[in-house]
């Protein structure tokens, strides 16, 4: 019954410690902590230029001249397009990386526990000091109903209809009407309905990235990270309620 | 205690029947010379060397990943050497020195209070009752001191001064500040230490790892240790190894008492199956007790855990007046209470030393004072402490042990005391070394708890783990350096027909355990031994008592061998199989236990017997009798061991009574 | 108590397990979570069947064998405390308990709950020591640690290698485990020489083992039997992006 195995001594057999070396992996960016480093840097970055669209598109709230004004400055300046590779490789990067990263996360625990602890809402799966939420889980669903939605969003308003101001009060005649363009669309409901559900989708991803990429960084110290962990997320709510309150905003206080 | 089959003890075995003891003058020793001081200066000198590029040639097998285990295989990695190590743990990190808390000795005298290594020696030898060897325990405290540089140079994080200087601190009653602590974890931070060293000679490639083996025979060829089998404990592979050396420092054995502080892994079995092969076993019976563990409560408990000892700096000790009182304590009047420690011992109170606590807490139980469900405990109460100097002192000196003590007994000891109960918690006994930590059989060496050298009747606290660091660190490997040069030993095939006959051994002792099909879990005869052992074989023996345990254990293995059940196949993991095996052992080993403890007729240390007394009830030695290591020889299960005395004699101190009226 | 037990058996690494329901009576609330399976093997053992294979050795919450996810919680509802720390008094009499190995592609199922965690041994003997040959230290005071270094080296080197925080991270990341260690050593002068290259090693290995990446989910902390702090993790980030700055291999 007992198998009887004829073992000498060398060379070593079999050892828990024989380090695999060659399966070390040697690029800093194929490293899980490169893979994350990457994903702060670029979802930093697009934050950077959220926040920067944000208060361009707060204008609709001056009015039509504004906008259109600068709407028209930025369609002509020089540097739109390398700034839009830029962002597009930013972009394309985070959402390579966040795919990688989700694949190779989810393949380190191939099988779930039958019994998760269930707790959607509020803080932490695992009680204090966890900072598990329904954001942090669900970063991978909440980035790529981003994705779908910037390429909606992109076809919509960059390569949507091309309205000419033509009215001196909303601008330099001829130049794109961003304001109409911008009124018209969320006067649909279906598109209203769309961003709403959007936008709070991506501050649901900000809820929890901004303070990950952070400390994805390796910033983090008991002195200031409750503070960073807080304005992180008050960030993320700001940031979602002003995006919001533009559709809103036309839908049921312009039209 | 009555052994549940209720078969009445035979008629007392006259002597004769129990052990023989071997005519011949046993000198083990290497000679030894000089002044103490510089003994080991000389039998390093008289070492022979091995060449560096021949190093890689000879394998040492080293068993056990504990701090002498870790350390000496990590060491002679360092040096070149082909190492095999192997444990029972899924990691060589979780041996059981990893629970040791309280710190180790070292004679730095950094607190410049007086302290040296002399004073260290004669702490350790007067404290073990002058039942070590002068030479080995010198040797000790030398080189605690380079433990120390060692240790901080493998970035164990002791605690500091904020001027960033190593902090001291007195423990157990010593005169001196000459314990270095990290928290209270100073033993994982040791051993996660040479367990770093060790892995960093696996990745070196001198080191290879066998975590998740126990060792089941030590194999010899030509009267020279050459091997072990083990059995892989995932597969249930048994395998094979040969090597030029083989090291055991596979821990202590007080697991045969059932219940003890020791980890649930820590077994007799690697040194009682090197026994059976001609290794002597030393002074057996030396066992030490600790007296502040949380009690048991019941018969399901697995192991019992330890408090410092500090506690009794602010606790008072008591037990109801009378027998059979169940008030609950709050209610028992002071005039009913009985401080005994204080009563018997008013100089030193309840700061009587381990072993003198922890008799006379079994006495008061005995008498049927004791206290709790089982009546197996005793109070340990702060309630002056908190009135005299306030709560929050008690909580900022013993905060994190009253919160063990609640996660435990659910019980809060600010309101209502403590109970205690001794455990068992070392053991000085083990394989027979000499100065070398050579055993009798050569090329096996001994280190650590494993072996018996130099504590005595009774350890100090802090400094096992200065011996087994000193043991793997400093001293094996030289003198196995010295081993390999000088017995060069041949290369070995494990085809050789040793290992086949040791394989087939083992093979059979597993099937045979598996197909006896009884009736009774091996943890239910665990059980049942050590309540025989705590009983007889415990804090307190008598001849009556010792007779009886020996009649006992013989039936009790004999019953084993046909009542056990032990489910399951050997071919995979199979934990019940192991500890089955390991039960095997003890139940021969206890009786080893046990005679050892009748044959000594004195006290000493740890070993009350109480035909020895003095008039106050204190332990009594007889120097002119007993003043000797007793070494035995395996005769055969059942059959009458032979015993070697090694003389211990004392050029340098001079043995003392000692006396905490 | 009377309590019902769903555990998770598994024959061996490549056989598919399942939860099985197991009934216990008598248990006492002074028992441990161990004690109670002891209980329940005892039983087992007894009916002729194959106890429950599980991990532990110390028993007191310092060695770092045992390990049971419970109530999908790994070390069970209470913290700080280790597997074999937990006692039956938190629970309930007529609750039903879920028993659970540690789950991550890195730690295979050996059988039932036993699982291997030879990869932390691994990432360790990767670069997880100072390299000191014995006999070449210096006298332990020739160099002064600060004493608030040496705390902050001890909060890391605190951990026992459990894995609880890859057993509860939805990626199994190591980084708590690793971090601790890194944290460790480079919080002292003599850890110093080897930070870059025991991090970008440690790292490497790690990431072969196949653990996953750090989402900053914080659970680790929050299980971890001796309370290892996120702070760990950022340092491993920090000593990593220096050791690959530095060139170490
Ligand atoms: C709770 C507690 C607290 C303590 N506190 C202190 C203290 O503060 N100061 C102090 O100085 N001492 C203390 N001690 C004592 C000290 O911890 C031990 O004596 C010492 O650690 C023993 O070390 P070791 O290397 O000899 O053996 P261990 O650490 O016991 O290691 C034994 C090794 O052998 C292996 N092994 C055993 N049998 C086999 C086998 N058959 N096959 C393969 N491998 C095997 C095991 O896997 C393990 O790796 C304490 C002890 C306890 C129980
Ligand atoms: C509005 C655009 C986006 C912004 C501002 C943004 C920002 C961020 C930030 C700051 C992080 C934290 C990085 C870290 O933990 O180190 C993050 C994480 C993440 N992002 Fe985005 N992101 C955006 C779009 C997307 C898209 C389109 C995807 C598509 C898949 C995505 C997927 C993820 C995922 C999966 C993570 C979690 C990574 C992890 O598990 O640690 N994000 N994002
Ligand atoms: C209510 C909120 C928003 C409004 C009103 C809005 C409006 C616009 C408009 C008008 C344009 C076209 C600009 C042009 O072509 O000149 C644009 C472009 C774009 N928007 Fe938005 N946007 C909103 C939210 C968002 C969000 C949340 C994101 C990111 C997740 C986003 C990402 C982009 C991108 C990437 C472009 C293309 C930029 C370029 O190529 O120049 N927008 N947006
Ligand atoms: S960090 Fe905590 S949970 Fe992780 S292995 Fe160490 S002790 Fe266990
Ligand atoms: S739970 Fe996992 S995601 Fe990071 S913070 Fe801990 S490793
Ligand atoms: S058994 Fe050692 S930590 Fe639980």
């Amino acid at each position: 019954m007992v198998e009887t195995s004829q073992r000498s001594t060398d060379p070593p057999l079999e050892t828990a410690a024989a380090t695999p070396k060659s399966a070390r992996r040697k690029s800093y960016l194929a490293s899980t902590v490169g893979v994350k480093t990457l994903m702060a840097i670029t979802g930093l970055l697009f934050f950077l230029f959220l926040v920067f669209h944000l208060i361009g598109n707060l204008l609709l709230f001056v009015g039509p001249s504004t906008l259109n004004g600068y709407s028209h400055w930025l369609i002509v300046n020089p540097f739109l397009v390398p700034a839009e590779i830029g962002l597009l490789a930013i972009f394309a990067i985070h959402v390579f990386e966040a795919v990688v990263n989700y694949l190779r996360n989810r393949a380190a625990r191939p099988t779930p526990y039958y019994q998760p602890v269930r707790r959607i809402f509020g803080r932490g799966w695992a009680g204090k000091p966890s900072r598990k939420s329904f954001a942090s889980t669900s970063m991978i669903l909440s980035g790529l109903i981003t994705l779908v939605f910037v390429v909606v969003h992109i076809i919509q308003f960059k390569y949507g209809p091309n309205y000419p101001v033509t009215s001196p009060s909303d601008g330099t005649p001829g130049v794109r009407d961003i304001y109409r363009l911008v009124t018209h669309q969320f006067s649909s409901t279906w598109i209203m309905l769309f961003y709403v559900f959007c936008l709070t989708v991506i501050g649901i991803h900000l809820w929890h990235g901004l303070t990950s990429a952070l400390n994805s960084l390796g910033v983090d110290s008991p002195r200031y990270t409750p503070a960073l962990l807080k304005t992180g997320r008050v960030i993320a709510v700001i940031m979602a309620a002003a995006f919001l309150s533009l559709p809103l905003w036309v839908y049921f206080v312009w039209s | 205690m009555v052994l549940q089959t209720g078969v009445l003890a035979p008629e007392r075995p006259v002597e004769q029947d129990i052990y023989r003891v071997a005519d011949n003058d046993w000198r083990p020793q290497p000679p030894l010379k000089g002044p103490l001081a510089d003994q080991w200066d000389h039998r390093k000198d008289e070492y022979k060397l091995v060449a560096p590029n021949n190093r890689r040639k000879h394998t040492v097998i080293v068993v056990g990943t504990g701090l002498a285990g870790a350390s000496v295989a990590a060491s002679l990695g360092e040096l070149g050497y082909n190492v095999l190590s192997f444990c029972i743990q899924d990691s060589p990190r979780r041996a059981h020195s990893i629970a040791a808390q309280g710190g180790i000795n070292a004679a730095k005298n950094y607190p410049n209070d007086g302290d040296s290594v002399w004073r260290l020696f004669y702490d350790t030898i007067k404290g073990g009752d002058y039942r070590s060897r002068e030479s080995n325990t010198y040797r000790l405290a030398q080189l605690s001191v380079n433990i120390i540089d060692q240790a901080v140079a493998q970035g164990v994080p002791f605690e500091r001064e904020y001027g960033g200087l190593l902090a001291n601190r007195s423990f157990g009653g010593a005169q001196v500040s000459r314990t270095f602590y990290a928290r209270g974890q100073t033993g994982q931070q040791l051993l996660l230490g040479a367990y770093q060293s060790l892995m960093r000679q696996v990745d070196a490639g001198t080191v290879t790892t066998f975590p998740r083996r126990e060792m089941l025979d030590l194999i010899t060829i030509d009267g020279r240790a050459r091997g072990i089998v083990v059995r892989h404990l995932i597969t249930g592979a048994i395998e094979r190894y040969a090597a030029d050396v083989v090291v055991l420092a596979t821990g202590g054995y007080g697991n045969v008492f059932y219940l003890s502080t020791n980890a649930v892994n820590s077994n007799a079995s690697a040194a009682w199956r090197a026994h059976k092969r001609g290794a002597f076993f030393a002074n057996p019976a030396y066992t030490q007790i600790h007296p502040t563990c949380i009690p048991v409560t019941g018969d399901h408990q697995s192991k019992l855990t330890l408090m410092s000892e500090s506690l009794r700096n602010n606790g008072r000790i008591w037990v109801p007046k009378k027998a059979g009182d169940r008030r609950p304590p709050n209610q028992i009047p002071v005039e009913d209470r009985d401080y005994y420690l204080e009563r018997k011992y008013p100089s030193f109170g309840n700061l009587v030393p381990r072993d003198v606590a922890s008799r006379n807490a079994k006495q008061v139980c005995d008498e049927g004072r004791g206290v709790g469900e089982s009546g197996l405990a005793v109070y340990l109460d702060f309630h002056d402490a908190i009135e005299r100097r306030g709560k929050e002192y008690i909580r900022s000196e013993y905060g994190n042990l009253f919160e063990m003590y609640e996660r435990i007994t659910g019980e809060d000891a600010y309101e209502t005391p403590m109970r205690i109960y001794p455990a068992i918690h070392y053991t000085m006994g083990g394989l027979w070394v000499d100065y070398d930590l050579q055993s009798t059989i050569p090329g096996l060496f001994v280190l650590g708890e494993a072996n018996f050298s130099d504590h005595g009747a009774n350890r100090l606290g802090a400094s096992a783990l200065m011996q087994a660091l000193a043991d793997g660190y400093f001293v094996a490997p030289y003198s196995i350096a010295n081993y390999i040069a000088s017995a060069a030993p041949e290369p070995i095939s494990t085809a050789h027909e040793a290992f086949s006959e040791s394989v087939y051994e083992v093979q059979a002792r597993i099937n045979a355990l598996l197909s006896v099909n009884g009736h009774r879990t091996p943890r239910d005869f665990h059980r049942q031994l050590g309540h025989l052992l705590w009983d007889e074989v415990g804090m307190s023996r008598n001849d009556a008592g010792l007779r009886h345990a020996l009649a006992c254990i013989p039936q009790l293995r004999e019953e084993f061998w046909k009542d056990v059940m032990v489910p399951g196949t050997p071919d995979n993991k199979n934990y019940n199989l192991e500890y089955a095996g390991r039960v095997a052992d003890y139940l021969e080993f206890a009786e080893l236990m046990a005679i050892d403890a009748l044959h000594r007729t004195e006290s000493c240390g740890c070993h009350f017997r109480e035909e020895s007394q003095t008039p106050d009830g204190e332990a009594l030695r007889i120097d002119d009798e007993f003043s000797y290591v007793a070494a035995w020889k395996f005769a055969g299960v059942g059959a009458q061991p032979l015993l070697y005395k090694e003389p211990l004699e004392f050029a340098f101190v001079h043995p003392s009574q000692r006396s905490y009226k | 108590m009377r309590l019902t037990l769903l555990i998770w058996r598994q024959q061996g690494p490549d056989v598919p397990g399942k939860m099985v329901e197991y009934e216990v009576n008598d248990i006492s609330p002074d028992m441990s979570f161990l004690e109670m399976l002891d209980v329940l093997n005892e039983q087992l053992i007894l009916s002729g069947s194959d106890p429950i294979a599980f991990d532990s050795d110390c028993r007191e919450g310092i060695c770092g064998m045992c390990g049971l996810v419970i109530n999908g919680r790994p070390h069970g509802p209470n913290r700080f405390t280790a597997t074999c720390q937990l006692h039956m008094r938190f629970f309930n009499d007529g609750d039903t308990i879920t028993i659970e190995p540690w789950r991550a592609r890195a730690f295979p199922i050996i059988k039932d709950l036993t699982v291997d965690r030879s990869a932390f041994d691994r990432i360790m003997a990767a670069g997880g020591y100072v390299s000191s040959n014995v006999g070449a230290a210096p006298e332990a005071n020739s160099i002064l640690v600060p004493r608030q270094a040496a705390d902050s080296a001890m909060d890391s080197a605190a951990c026992i290698g459990c894995g609880a925080c890859v057993a509860t991270c939805k990626n199994a990341s190591a980084v708590l485990f690793v971090g601790a260690k890194l944290t460790h050593l480079a919080d002292l002068p003599q850890g110093d020489p080897e930070r870059a290259r025991r991090a970008v090693r440690m790292v490497a290995q790690m990431d072969a083992e196949g653990f996953g990446s750090c989402s900053n989910e914080g659970e680790c902390q929050a299980v971890c039997p001796k309370g290892i702090d996120l702070l760990n993790i950022a340092t491993l980030r920090r000593e990593f992006n220096r050791g690959v700055k530095m060139g170490a291999k």
